[in-house]
């Protein structure tokens, strides 16, 4: 559960407090727990309202502007509208990635590297799989802001796993 | 080779065009006219072909990383003294 929160909020000491305040939530609600799923997914999901709570709480402290969280890596065409640096191949089947552990371990970092808003907005739609009216909602943005900021996000990891592991795979192959 | 990389602008066909798409066609279902705009371009263009491929990738791994189950991180683990404090709680609260 600490793991699954601090993947989530990246802050270890947020992430501790809303184990806490989750086991503390099943404590007192326990007669509400009518057996139907296993103990284990009924934690989980008060474990999830609580991580929501917890983005809900941050959203009233930072106002969302799109501007602010560009961190202006977009990537860059020529004129033609060619890309600048051509994307590389990183010699993977989209299938077979998540048996690439070292790649998974990878983009977590990099997702800790996005900017606050772009980062808890992509765990949303592709870690945890919500619906994008859902996102919409708790950001209060429109369907268009949330497809520029997917996109925005999708490159800086991109840029970030070819920094960071795709080089570090090109200096084994040189070495070997 | 920048003829037709004007003409793909013109058309807005090009890199720049195309790699928003992309990304958008896995958040929504996109109109015809977008999805055959992908579909020309990534016909004719081995870079956008390996974007694609990357961003198919990293939804893959999101997707992972996601499970309540993920083995990775597995070498982070909550204080010792908040498990204690957690069921000490639990003790005297249950």
């Amino acid at each position: 559960m600490y793991r699954y929160t601090l993947l989530r909020v990246k802050d270890v000491d947020s992430a501790e407090e809303i184990v806490q305040n989750t086991f503390m939530a099943a404590i007192q609600a326990q007669s509400n727990f009518a057996g139907l799923s296993t103990e284990k997914s009924w934690l989980f999901g008060i474990l999830k309202h609580k991580i929501m709570d917890h983005f809900r709480g941050q959203k009233r402290l930072m106002s969302f502007n799109l501007s602010d969280n560009d961190d202006s890596t977009e990537p860059d065409y020529d004129t033609s509208g060619h890309w600048r640096i051509f994307p590389k191949d990183w010699g993977l089947d989209p299938e077979k990635a998540a048996e690439n552990n070292e790649l998974a371990r990878h983009l977590q970092g990099c997702l800790d590297g996005l900017p606050e808003k772009f980062r808890q907005i992509f765990i949303m739609k592709e870690v945890d799989g919500l619906d994008s009216t859902q996102i919409c909602n708790e950001f209060d943005i429109k369907p268009t802001n949330l497809w520029v900021i997917l996109h925005r996000a999708r490159n800086q990891l991109k840029q970030c796993l070819e920094a960071h592991w795709l080089s570090k795979q090109e200096d084994k192959k040189t070495k070997s | 080779m920048k003829m037709i990389g004007a003409l793909l602008k013109q058309l807005k066909i090009s890199c720049e065009d195309t790699s928003p798409l992309i990304s958008e066609s896995m958040d929504h279902r996109i109109s015809l006219g977008k999805k055959l705009r992908i579909k020309i371009h990534l016909a004719i263009c081995g870079a956008c072909q390996c974007y694609k491929t990357q961003l198919d990738i990293i939804k893959t791994l999101a997707r992972k990383l996601g499970a309540e189950d993920s083995d990775l991180k597995n070498e982070v683990s909550l204080r010792p003294e908040l498990k204690y404090k957690i069921k000490h709680s639990l003790k005297t609260n249950s």
